[in-house]
């Protein structure tokens, strides 16, 4: 119940500045007589009146994790947004090896394995990609290769 | 006899050697990825478009390689559904009530050889109606002009909306968030919209980065949060033989089904679900009660499987010839055919032949070679449940980021999938569907350009969208999708009610 | 990243001090500013192909797709990173000198890199259906002067783009003072405009040779001029624009361009190489394969060619408000 209102809640409030920002769009001088503007707004009310019915009538309670799962999911998506900013300076084995095996122990928790898979689907991953399927990966720092 | 002449230049391309290799490469991954917990023909599709895309293949065989790999997903589902009684996705949610119990009595080599045989069945006839069907439609296509395309679009949204949940008003949000973020970005007339000044967002969000993000890293995070507990083979697989007696009993079933499945796919925005979902209601009726559905019963299992695999056939007929994907996965073929570059529509006939009868040809061929890799070679992709979700999830991931870093090399993109992911797994807890989200940002450009072009024709009037009888067909069909499941399912219990 | 960027610089500078020689040495790169499988992809790897064929260059031609920005993305790559880089070509086409007119590369300009030549041409054409009353050119221009609500036209490229400003020249010459009252859509592709033309949801289509040829084959359009100065070879019964008196040329040209900085032997080197391709047999063959019709303007003269085109096509869009 209260899930479904806050999200109707959310979509509505997100729907309006969206509207909003909609309005702020430049016309061309060159306008059709529809515009740039026109069907953003109609998206944007759509929504703004989904969100309210959400708000209204909502669905029954999903079953929601409890917290500290919840802060599993949140330490997950730090280290996907970590990996994201250190594929390009360090190189892919290291942090996939890293990010792999983090995810793999957040799923299973058995320290070894959870290691072992994330150091072999680094490098096997990098095997495939850079010699089998011929992409440009490189495998460590910039520094380390010159 | 233009068909045949036609069908000879698609053998011509799908036979050489290097083709018939990608496609049985193809069927093969595409087997895995189906039978893989969690992984389905969706996302197993999207994860490798990326891929696909950076090895630089040209667009048939791109598209013979992942149209194999869509059959064969859509083969390899049926796998974890009886054994493990885990749909890859929602099409073969149905292959679990008949299947499951079947595989518990010991007779799980039975079910998975039948689901074969009738996949193949479905598959194989849905394949011939394209054939038949889609260069008639595009004939067709003639008669859609701006106002139509925009109604036409409308009735995707609807009937996908009104089929993938429960709530309308979830549906519209899915929709709307699609479409939303497709705006951002230049717009076809070259006024940059909703950036925040952001230049990464100039040229827009690119729908692999959602798509990858939505299917496969929410994926991701479903399994952190059951710690991988729902998958472990449940039954025992013995000696695997061919069940001829089942598949004689059973042919009127799948020849039924596959048409119910095939009708069903053809309708824009529908898809495999329904046509699964059809094919299994009324093979379920016509049985009667003492037909053992959902006890076991060998009908209860060809006929969703038939259904779904001809759905997945006829659904490509609308995503060829108008543009307009009939479901998920063909939504993401669309993504793929719009990376390489081919735009579906009526123009595509005649235009791109070798594409389209190349991909009719290999799509035949993909049929011969899955029922020969899934009746004797069942096995070995039962050995792939085995894979625990420990090593496969954090390989789909890794998978995923170097596929969408491989495309643009930037980390905004990598962000943005995290992103998605989050917002996927959100999404999915309170049961909003997100096929619509992919559907908005996949066809959101076209569907305003379609409204402005038919205002710039015109001159502003804007009854000219209902002027004549085939944009008012589809737009009381657009009301009509919408609205009736609201009604349907009273009388129709949805299928989520009936597992377990 | 500044880091990364003056290791790039001081690769590029010493491969451009280097050139002469390394030039014979290295495989060159071309670069397709677009996804694989549109027009300057198809000129990347024909081109780069033959070059080799032919022995033009020792090594194969290695095709790289940089992709955003309609172009831009390579072209600011090209200007910033890569201003001497001796070894790279890059495929251009109408498409460019329209967005370098129009200012869409963010701000860079045609003077930034030296256009090398063009070598085909895929030419332009205003066709109706074949049950339009409009029988002629002038039918079809002097109704839109009449009254230029009763006709839409559709093309494959987006309003403002190459296919857009085809009608509204044409228009020009027929005495049409106010071009802003055309209606144009802008379609995914030249295939989507015809089939809207045939299906009589638009009056006329504009679009290239190359989008018409199987539509003109299955008798269902009429071809009512060529943008051309003479008749197209094959396609003699099309008349020109400019024989029925409105003096337009315009196709769409494939060539290339290659970075500002480099020596003018280095420029007189890839013109030389792209005449070799010009006068060879296999680009007979791939340009008949894909509806282009031969135009070969190389070196100096295409400079000129595309600064005149520059020039057109910026006043155009002054006028009717794509660009201020």
């Amino acid at each position: 119940m209260a899930s479904d209102r806050i999200f109707g809640l959310v979509v509505a409030v997100v729907a309006l500045a969206y509207i909003a920002g909609a309005t702020q769009i430049q016309t061309s001088f060159l306008s059709d007589p529809v515009g740039p503007k026109t069907f953003p707004i109609i998206i944007g009310s759509v929504a703004t009146i989904a969100g309210l019915f959400m708000v209204f009538k909502p669905d029954p309670e999903p079953d929601w994790p409890v917290l500290r799962t919840f802060g599993a999911l949140f330490f997950a998506v730090v280290v996907l947004v970590l990996y994201a900013y250190a594929l390009k300076p360090l190189g892919f084995l290291i942090p996939t090896a890293i990010a792999a095996g983090v995810l793999s122990y957040q799923i299973k928790p058995q320290a070894l394995k959870a290691a072992l898979s994330g150091l072999g689907l680094s490098i096997g991953l990098f095997l495939l990609f850079k010699f089998a399927l011929d992409l440009g990966l490189v495998g460590f720092p910039k520094s380390w290769t010159g | 006899m233009d068909i045949m002449s036609n069908l000879a230049l698609g053998f011509s391309i799908a036979l050489s050697p290097y083709t018939l290799m990608l496609a049985v490469a193809g069927c093969f991954l595409g087997t895995i990825i189906g039978a893989l917990p969690g992984l389905g023909p969706s996302n197993g599709v999207a994860i490798l478009i990326p891929i696909t895309f950076t090895l630089g293949l040209d667009a048939t065989s791109a598209l013979v390689l992942m149209t194999s790999v869509y059959y064969g997903a859509m083969y390899g589902g049926r796998i974890s559904s009886i054994l493990l009684n885990i749909p890859g996705d929602e099409p073969a949610l149905m292959t679990t009530l008949d299947g499951y119990p079947m595989a518990k009595q010991g007779r799980a080599g039975d079910a998975l050889v039948l689901s074969g045989v009738a996949s193949f069945v479905g598959a194989f006839l849905a394949t011939i109606g394209l054939m038949l069907l889609a260069p008639m439609l595009s004939q067709v296509a003639y008669q859609f002009g701006q106002a139509e395309y925009f109604a036409l679009y409308l009735l995707a949204f609807c009937t996908l909306g009104g089929m993938a949940s429960n709530n309308q008003a979830k549906s519209a949000i899915a929709a709307c968030i699609g479409l939303g973020i497709a705006m951002i970005g230049y717009d076809s007339r070259g006024m940059p919209r909703l950036t925040g000044g952001n230049l990464h967002l100039y040229d827009g969000i690119d729908f692999l980065v959602a798509i990858v993000g939505l299917f496969a890293i929410a994926e991701v995070f479903f399994f952190i949060e059951s710690h991988g507990k729902k998958s472990s083979i449940g039954v025992k697989l013995d000696k695997v033989r061919i069940p001829w007696k089942d598949i004689y009993a059973t042919r009127w079933t799948m020849l039924r089904s596959s048409f119910v499945g095939f009708i069903a796919g053809i309708l824009p925005g529908a898809g495999a679900s329904l046509g699964s979902f059809l094919a299994y209601m009324s093979e379920k009726s016509i049985a009667g009660k003492n037909g053992g559905f959902g006890k076991g019963a060998v009908k209860g299992v060809a006929a969703p499987e038939a259904g779904n695999n001809s759905a997945a056939g006829g659904a490509l007929v609308p995503m060829l010839t108008l543009g307009v994907p009939g479901s998920g996965t063909t939504a993401v073929l669309l993504a793929l055919l719009m990376t390489l570059n081919i735009t579906p529509g009526p123009t595509l006939f005649t235009d791109r032949p070798e594409v389209v009868w190349g991909l009719i040809a290999s799509l035949l061929i993909a049929n011969f070679v899955l029922l020969l890799m899934n009746v004797p070679m069942v096995k070995i992709f039962v050995k792939v449940l085995m894979v625990p979700p420990w090593i496969l999830l954090p390989g789909v991931t890794m998978v995923s980021f170097v596929g969408i870093y491989s495309l643009s090399g930037s980390y905004f993109d990598l962000l943005l999938m995290v992103g998605f992911g989050v917002l996927g797994y959100v999404l999915r807890k309170l049961d909003i569907p997100t096929v619509p989200v992919i559907l908005g940002i996949l066809l959101g450009g076209k569907m305003e350009d379609a409204l402005r072009n038919a205002m710039v024709i015109s001159g502003g009037d804007v009854m000219y969208l209902f002027s004549t009888p085939i944009s008012i067909g589809l737009w009381i069909a657009a009301i009509v999708g919408f609205v009736a499941p609201m009604f349907l399912r009273r009388f129709l219990k949805k299928p989520q009610a009936i597992t377990d | 990243m500044s880091k990364h960027f003056f290791k790039t610089f001081a690769i590029a500078a010493t491969l451009g001090i280097g050139a002469p020689v390394i030039a014979t040495a290295q495989a060159a790169e071309c670069i397709a500013p677009a996804n694989p499988g549109g027009g300057w992809d198809f000129t990347c790897r024909q081109i780069g192909k033959i070059m080799f064929d032919i022995g033009a260059v020792d090594k194969p031609i290695q095709v790289t797709n940089m992709a955003g920005g309609g172009g831009g993305l390579a072209f600011t790559n090209v200007v910033a990173e890569r201003n001497e880089d001796a070894n790279l070509i890059i495929a251009a086409s109408t498409a460019t000198s329209t967005r370098l007119a129009q200012n869409a590369y963010a701000g860079m300009t045609a003077d930034q890199v030296r256009f090398v030549g063009a070598i085909g041409i895929d030419p332009g054409v205003i066709v109706v259906a074949a049950d339009s009353p409009f029988m002629t050119l002038s039918d079809l221009l002097e109704a839109v002067v009449a009254d230029p609500a009763s006709v839409t036209f559709a093309g494959g490229s987006a309003v403002g783009g190459f296919d857009h400003m085809k009608p509204l020249m044409l228009l020009q010459r027929a005495g049409l003072t106010d071009i802003t009252t055309v209606k144009y859509i802008g379609l995914d592709g030249g295939g989507d405009a015809i089939t809207q033309t045939i299906g009589g949801f638009t009056q006329a289509m504009t679009g290239d040779m190359s989008e018409i040829v199987g539509f003109l084959a299955s008798g269902d359009v009429r071809a009512l001029a060529v943008l051309t100065s003479e008749r197209v070879e094959g396609f003699e019964d099309i008349p020109t624009a400019v024989e029925q008196g409105y003096d337009v040329v315009a196709g769409n040209w494939r060539g290339l361009y290659i970075p500002r900085g480099v020596s003018d032997e280095t420029f007189d080197m890839w013109a030389d190489r792209l005449q070799q391709v010009a006068d060879s047999d296999e680009w007979a063959e791939a340009m008949a394969a894909n509806g282009l019709a031969p135009f070969t303007l190389v070196g100096d003269d295409f400079q000129a060619y595309i600064d005149n085109l520059i020039v057109e096509i910026r006043q155009m869009s002054i006028e009717i408000g794509v660009i201020q």
